[in-house]
């Protein structure tokens, strides 16, 4: 169990990234939706014992981890929202060299570990081969299989699936399913299909709060009923757009597919009823809270990764 | 978009980006360095401008030449490397290229705007230079001699860029570029840009003028050598440095345009290839991996079946495994591609016999090169760890891994140490290499008797010793200044500026102790005989100092490592004084040991012989004693007594003796003074009974009951126990007298162990009270003239009786008249059979060489010259005694000592050399460098000792010039006129690059003070000698030198060179010849620079006619032979006992001419062969400039 307890960040500026969260997050997979600079990286960072609140607490399974960041660490496989390895080194080398910092064993010793890992996150062809030449979405399966290593007990995994292709999202959301059996898995992203096809909780953040904590079917039931689905033209659209609360809108062959939320009354003309998805009831929740776009906060955007990744490497 | 402006575009961005890498602020900082370091110490040519007076000045163009070409070669040839050679491989790499092919960028616009980039930054560095340079110079004056500064000229500036820079800037872009479009491999750029430094660095130092030819003069990158053999290498006095334009020759220009046109070809070729290359297609970005089919339906097990554990890892396993990771990187790293080159040329160029004394080359030893490599070994790799370990503690970071290394579970520790150990193998890696480049090289030349044998000894002991505990604790120090700071690039201008400050400033400012100095540079002094013998405790102590703060820095380290990023709120409420004092106290635990270790060091040097205690004395002395008694005069010592009982491992030597005071003045003496050290406790007698001399701070002064009349004698007695450099040094230092279980080094000359009769003027005379040097009136040779040094007044007899441990021997002057062992305790008794004027004691382990009437004391293991020096020892007293007057004594000693100080010293009988002087010099085919230097140091015997030079200008020729005189008689009756014609030109050439126009005085007026003044005294001397020999006729000569040397021995009088001309000018057969001579050479200062023209060889008859002319563009008029030769002279067989033999292929013909200043000479020369050179003074009997602009050699 993690626990989360009146969590406040502010950096300097000051902005406030965070102010006062608490969540508490059982067993199994947990989502944290939010849209980009909601504080969500800035919590993933505090929990990973990475970054000093200015205030609060984090405890998991009862230890102080904002006391004692070294405590998580034991437990901990994590994966950064932005990342990079040593670019000299193979695949397979990259990863034996995290098990051995992770303090990672296992029965067949870490080089059939680390094939194994790979393995899993498809990247055995590539063990070979450098770092350096590893495409984004490789290098993203790279750090997917070092933060599963070593069977932590605690997971964390900040936009895990941003430059993997569907195929490879598939597969890791089979990873971590079975993961999140046994284990607490916080996984952090502005991605409402992730949330919706992994996580039995899930809590939105917006502008350093927390406007939701609920889990996705409950989040969709509410609406039963209130959504309607339409093709419009370009004319209604404004109109459409004037009076309702547009949760989609998509162009279809030159005319408008428009998803809108009606609580009350009956649906404008042409419009039938359809299935709610995850993705309207966060924006619902997000437009709700008033901060659809990220800019009600009153708050400003918080960095959600203050910390500068120069990137450029040193070359005498 | 036209094409410039694509261009231009890619130039501007490629010019950014090079100047945001931290090679540009790296070489921006040393380029900060080496502006003041220019403007505040550097000086071209000759002259000191501490002596005041007319100074070339450091902003003349030739100034500004001579450091421009240099700095640009240096720095730009790695900068230029970087930024020209590895873009196009880092974009390749990048796959940047793809992106462009869709754009209307062409390859020659890409090609030409990163050429165009690398050029930019380096331009715009350069200029950022060349304004802080000039800032230094004429806005601030950082160096504090105005003198230096002349008018500011835009065009002393900008046309050494244009005409030394440019051309070499445009080929060390190019050529990299080149490579790196046609190999995309930086290992080949940076291969080539050494092979390119090392190539201009060695034409550098060859030097040559336009008389090499632009061919060679391409090989000359920089320019510099061009710019030394033209004219830098003889001085031509500050007014022309600081006046005549810079004229380029047409061979210079041609090459300066070639080199240009080079570069800028490499761009072109770089572009076509290129433009080849992409057409192509391109290769895939070098290991790239391709996508593959993503197998997502093939069943695997479950994780939790692969057993996965996790504990933290131990903190030894985890630092391993990071120690090995960071190993693996920087051994990769483009960094090692500079340096490790760098390391190899430096130990190369260690392998080049370094020079001693005389110009001599010395055997490469282990030692030697192990000592020698280390001061600049340490400031090259303490920068590469610098700039190392602020990039592996920074490069999670930069790579964008810090978080998931951050969140492993490791230690903070573990991650610090072996990120540390990483840099530390690394240092140990180009230890690793140095060694092997040295072995390689010792071994190499060895094998061609080029170096003394191989020793592993030496290397563990100083690298081991020294380098490696400073590379442990700069690592630490480094890693708490990043830990610190936490940003790399506040990190390396802290770093650097603690290094200059703690490092560079304080060795070149004088200021480190053993206590304040970790980086050991300057720290040792190596002798074969005993390396640590002077300084070892110190020098362990101050090791295991800086090694014990080592984990007080990684516990601090460790406290302030960005593990989490800290929140401000907390780090203001934790920065209360009482928690940070409570903070450090739990520190002191750690700080103990450097305390104790820091305590011990300060107090024992403040209280050792380097203390203000030692020396406090010293000036009370003067204070006390120089008004009354500066420039009292003293009788005569006739015999000085002396038993020494001397404890080596005590450094110290119990001391009863007595001197014998003659009166050989006219008039009494109611006072004796003595001068004794601080020596306890000290007794006096005054003919045998006790005496209390009042001491004047150390000044002892005998009140007579009878005044000395002259005639009388009176014997003054003493006893004491010396303990010499007692105590712990603050300080490394070089000693050249010394009492160490690695040798016993000991004289009359200073206060080291026996006193001074009368009052010691130089005690106590610093910067503050040094008396303005005499003045000496044109006459001041007519009378009495008092000797130069030493005691003075008339020679005396010593007896020594000297005890020390049996495996020792000890040497004194005169001849051994006892040798006796008593338990573990030797004791010898040394006597003089004909009196002396200076003794000393010297004492050692040694193996000995016995000649005829010679002996020589040596380390066992410096046996490589010994039968050469023997033979010329020899050959000296035999020679010498015929020559100049019969040798008076019964035994010639050579004795070695510990090269703590490098010097040779020649007593009566008893020649003292340091080992680096004649022991481990190493003679080439034509020289004998070890049978000249001990040539040299035994015609002191006659030079020096037999006849002791009087006080004031001109005596110290009769003492050395006369001495290298010696060597060319020397050599060309034992060795022939090969060997003497060898050691007359590399005589010249050390005379014409050691002179100095403006300051040079004739022969009777050289006082030793004047820059130049040595190498008149030792070469111009023996020249000009040489030439009076051709004027007199040798026997002449020598007869007067006999004849002088009678006269002055033993004499009161002690002459100076007005007194040898007046002897001599009795034996000249021609007087007035001689009158002219000796008003060119002794009373002038001319020098004949001769050149050849218009020659051509026409065959007449049976025979040919060679013709052409003579100019001497420089001084004075003297009789010279031209020849037309054919062949190489000499034979390489011996003529028998090392006599040189003419080939039986040589032949000349020739003629005399005799051109005088400015004047011009047709020659006309018949020969019966076909020659095919033409050359002035083929002998070498006329000391002159440029000899090689001399010769002429015919195209065949």
């Amino acid at each position: 169990m993690l626990e989360i307890r009146d969590l406040v960040k502010i950096y300097p500026g000051p902005v406030a990234a965070l102010q006062g969260v608490t969540l508490e997050v059982p067993r199994g997979m947990f989502g944290l939706l939010g849209p980009n600079g909601a504080g969500k990286t800035t919590l993933m960072r505090i929990v990973s014992g990475l970054l000093e609140p200015t205030s609060g607490t984090v405890h998991f399974n009862g230890e102080d981890i904002v006391a004692d960041p070294a405590r998580v660490r034991r437990q901990l496989g994590y994966l950064p929202q932005d990342f990079g390895f040593y670019p000299h080194l193979t695949g397979e080398s990259m990863l034996r060299f995290l098990l051995v910092l992770k303090g990672v064993q296992a029965p067949k010793g870490l080089k059939h570990l680390a094939a194994e890992l790979l393995d899993r996150v498809n990247l055995s062809y590539a063990a070979k081969r450098k770092v350096k030449g590893y495409s984004g979405g490789m290098r993203q399966r790279l750090g997917i299989a070092q933060a599963l290593a070593g069977d932590p007990g605690l997971l964390i995994v900040d936009e895990p699936t941003a430059g993997l292709d569907p195929e490879e999202r598939l597969r890791f959301y089979r990873l971590l399913a079975e993961l999140a059996e046994n284990r607490t898995v916080l996984l952090s992203t502005h991605i409402v299909e992730d949330i919706s096809v992994l996580c039995p909780r899930m809590a939105i953040l917006h502008g350093g709060r927390f406007v939701a904590d609920t889990t996705p079917s409950e989040a969709r039931g509410r609406l039963a009923d209130t959504i309607f689905l339409g093709v419009v033209d370009r004319e209604r659209l404004a109109e459409i757009n004037r009076d309702y609360r547009v949760t989609q809108e998509l162009l279809i062959e030159g005319r408008h597919r428009v998803r809108i939320h009606v609580p009350e009354g009956p649906p404008p003309e042409g419009f039938e009823t359809a299935e709610p998805t995850l993705e309207d009831a966060y924006l619902l929740l997000a437009q709700a809270d008033g901060v659809g776009n990220g800019d009600g906060s009153g708050n400003g955007d918080a960095p959600d990764a203050p910390e500068e990744v120069s990137g450029d490497e040193t070359v005498l | 978009m036209n094409p410039f402006t694509r261009w231009w575009e890619i130039t501007r961005r490629e010019a950014s980006s090079a100047l945001r890498r931290p090679a540009s602020w790296v070489l921006f900082g040393f380029l900060i360095l080496a502006g003041f370091t220019i403007a505040t110490v550097s000086r071209i040519v000759s002259g000191d401008p501490s002596l005041g007076g007319e100074v070339v000045h450091i902003t003349s163009v030739y100034g500004q030449a001579s450091f421009q070409s240099a700095t640009i070669l240096i720095f730009g040839v790695w900068f230029l490397a970087l930024s020209a050679g590895l873009p196009v491989i880092k974009d390749h790499e990048l796959g940047v290229m793809e992106v462009f092919r869709s754009t209307r960028l062409t390859e020659r616009e890409y090609v030409w705007g990163k050429f165009g980039g690398a050029l930019g930054a380096f331009l715009v560095l350069w200029l950022l230079f060349l304004c802080i340079l000039a800032g230094f110079s004429h806005l601030l004056d950082a160096g504090g001699f105005p003198e230096r500064i002349g008018p500011f000229s835009v065009w002393n500036y900008v046309l050494p860029t244009l005409l030394f820079g440019l051309p070499q800037i445009l080929l060390l872009a190019g050529v990299p570029l080149l490579l790196g479009v046609w190999t995309r491999r930086p290992l080949l750029v940076f291969a080539v840009a050494t092979i390119m430094l090392v190539m201009a660095t060695i034409a550098r130092l060859l030097g040559g003028g336009e008389d090499v030819g632009w061919l060679s003069l391409l090989f000359d990158l920089s320019g510099g050598g061009w710019l030394s053999g033209t004219y830098l290498e003889v001085d031509r006095g500050v007014e022309f440095y600081n006046t005549a334009p810079l004229r380029p020759g047409g061979a210079f220009l041609l090459s300066r345009l070639f080199i240009a046109l080079a570069g800028l070809l490499s761009v072109v070729l770089a572009a076509r290839r290129y433009r080849v290359w992409m057409r192509r297609g391109g290769a895939k970005v070098r290991g790239a991996a391709s996508e593959r089919a993503i197998e997502v339906n093939v069943p695997r097990p479950p994780l939790r079946r692969l057993g996965m554990q996790q504990r933290p890892p131990g903190f030894w396993r985890a630092a391993g495994a990071i120690a090995r990771s960071e190993t693996h990187d920087l051994v990769r790293r483009p960094g090692m591609l500079v340096f490790v080159p760098l390391l190899i040329m430096f130990a190369l160029s260690q392998g080049r016999e370094g020079t001693g004394p005389f110009g001599s080359a010395v055997l490469v030893t282990s030692g030697g090169t192990a000592a020698a490599q280390m001061n600049v070994m340490n400031g090259l790799i303490c920068f590469l760890l610098l700039f190392y370990t602020v990039e592996c503690l920074h490069k999670e970071r930069s790579r964008g891994m810090h978080d998931i290394f951050r969140t492993a579970p490791v230690g903070t520790g573990a991650i610090l140490l072996g990120k540390s150990a990483g840099n530390v193998v690394l240092a140990l890696f180009m230890l690793g290499v140095m060694f092997v480049c040295d072995t390689v090289m010792i071994i190499v030349r060895g094998a061609s008797g080029a170096a003394a044998d191989f020793e592993f000894l030496p290397f563990a002991a100083t690298w081991g010793l020294v380098l490696v505990p400073t590379f442990i604790f700069w690592t630490a120090l480094v890693t708490l200044i990043y830990c610190l700071l936490r940003g790399r690039y506040m990190a390396y201008a802290v770093g650097i500026a603690v290094f200059y400050l703690t490092a560079g400033r304080g060795v070149a400012g004088g200021l480190p102790t053993w206590t304040t100095s970790w980086s050991g540079l300057g720290f040792v002094t190596w002798s074969d005989m005993g390396a640590f013998s002077l300084h070892g405790t110190p020098l362990v102590l101050n090791r295991l100092l800086y090694l014990s703060l080592v984990p007080l820095l990684y516990t601090l380290a460790v406290k302030f490592y960005p593990r989490r990023d800290f929140d401000p709120v907390h780090l203001l409420k934790g920065a209360n004084p009482r928690a940070l004092l409570m903070r450090g106290l739990r520190l002191l635990p750690l700080a103990a040991p450097a305390i104790v270790l820091a305590s011990v060091l300060t107090c024992a040097g403040e209280a050792g012989h380097q203390g203000p205690a030692a020396t406090a004395w010293e000036k009370d002395y003067w204070r006390a004693n120089t008004t009354t008694w500066s420039g009292f005069r003293m009788p005569s010592v006739s015999r000085v007594d002396l038993d020494l009982d001397i404890e080596p491992r005590l450094r110290s030597v119990a001391v009863q003796g007595s001197y014998t005071f003659f009166n050989h003045r006219d008039h009494p003496y109611e006072q004796l003074p003595v001068t004794a050290g601080q020596w306890e406790p000290i007794e006096w007698t005054l003919d045998g009974a006790a005496h209390r001399p009042r001491n004047s701070s150390n000044l002892f002064i005998f009140d007579l009951e009878e005044p000395l009349a002259p005639g009388d004698s009176v014997t003054i007695g003493f006893s004491y126990d010396v303990v010499h450099l007692h105590g712990m040094s603050r300080m490394p230092e070089e000693l050249g007298l010394f009492v160490l279980e690695s040798g016993v080094v000991l004289n009359n000359y200073s206060l080291s162990f026996v006193p001074w009769p009368g009052y010691a003027s130089a005690i106590g005379v610093d910067e503050e009270n040094r008396p303005r040097p005499r003045d000496y009136p044109d006459d001041f040779h007519e009378g009495v003239t008092e000797a130069g040094s030493g005691w003075g007044a008339v020679p005396f007899h010593v007896r020594t009786r000297i005890t020390t441990p049996e495996a020792y021997t000890a040497n004194g002057v005169g001849r051994m008249v006892s040798d006796e062992v008593s338990g573990d305790r030797r004791t010898v008794v040394w006597e003089t059979d004909h009196p002396v004027g200076s003794f000393n004691v010297i004492a050692g382990r040694y193996a000995v060489k016995e000649g005829n009437g010679t002996a020589i004391y040596y380390h066992p293991g410096h046996h490589y010259n010994i039968e050469e020096m023997s033979a010329a020892l020899d050959a000296a007293r035999r020679y010498y005694s015929e020559w100049f007057h019969p040798y008076p004594w019964s035994v010639l000693k050579l004795s070695e000592f510990p090269d703590y100080s490098g010097y040779a010293a020649s007593f009566e009988t008893n020649v003292v050399f340091s080992e680096g002087i004649g022991f481990l010099t190493r003679s080439t085919p034509g020289t004998d460098v070890a049978f000249q230097i001990v040539a040299h140091e035994a015609a002191h015997q006659w030079w020096g000792n037999m006849l002791e030079p009087g006080e004031g200008p001109g005596g110290n020729i009769l003492s050395e010039g006369m001495a290298n005189y010696a060597v060319k008689l020397l050599f060309a009756q034992v060795h022939g006129d090969r060997y003497r014609m060898r050691f007359s030109e590399t005589s010249e050439q050390l005379y014409a690059r050691g002179r100095s126009y403006d300051w040079e005085r004739p022969l009777v007026g050289v006082t030793g003070r004047l820059p130049g003044d040595r190498v008149v005294n030792y070469y111009r001397s023996a020249w000009v000698m040489w030439m009076l020999q051709q004027e007199m006729g040798r026997e002449n000569v020598l007869a007067g030198l006999r004849a002088f040397i009678a006269k002055y021995t033993a004499n009161p009088d002690h002459p100076v060179l007005y007194d040898l001309l007046d002897v001599l000018r009795d034996f000249a057969p021609d007087t007035t010849a001689f009158d002219a001579f000796a008003a060119q050479w002794f009373h002038d200062v001319v020098m004949p620079e001769y050149e050849l023209s218009d020659v051509t060889r026409t065959r007449e008859g049976e025979g040919w006619v060679v013709r052409g002319t003579v100019a001497n563009v420089g001084t004075g008029r003297m009789r010279v032979v031209v020849a037309a030769t054919a062949g190489y002279r000499w034979a390489d067989e011996d003529g028998g006992g090392g006599r040189s033999v003419v080939s039986e292929d040589y032949r000349d013909a020739r003629t005399e001419v005799v051109p005088g200043a400015g004047e011009s000479v047709e020659f006309l020369i018949r020969a019966g062969f076909e020659p095919n050179r033409v050359v002035v003074d083929p002998d070498m009997m006329v000391l002159q400039l440029s000899r090689n602009t001399a010769g002429y050699r015919f195209e065949r």
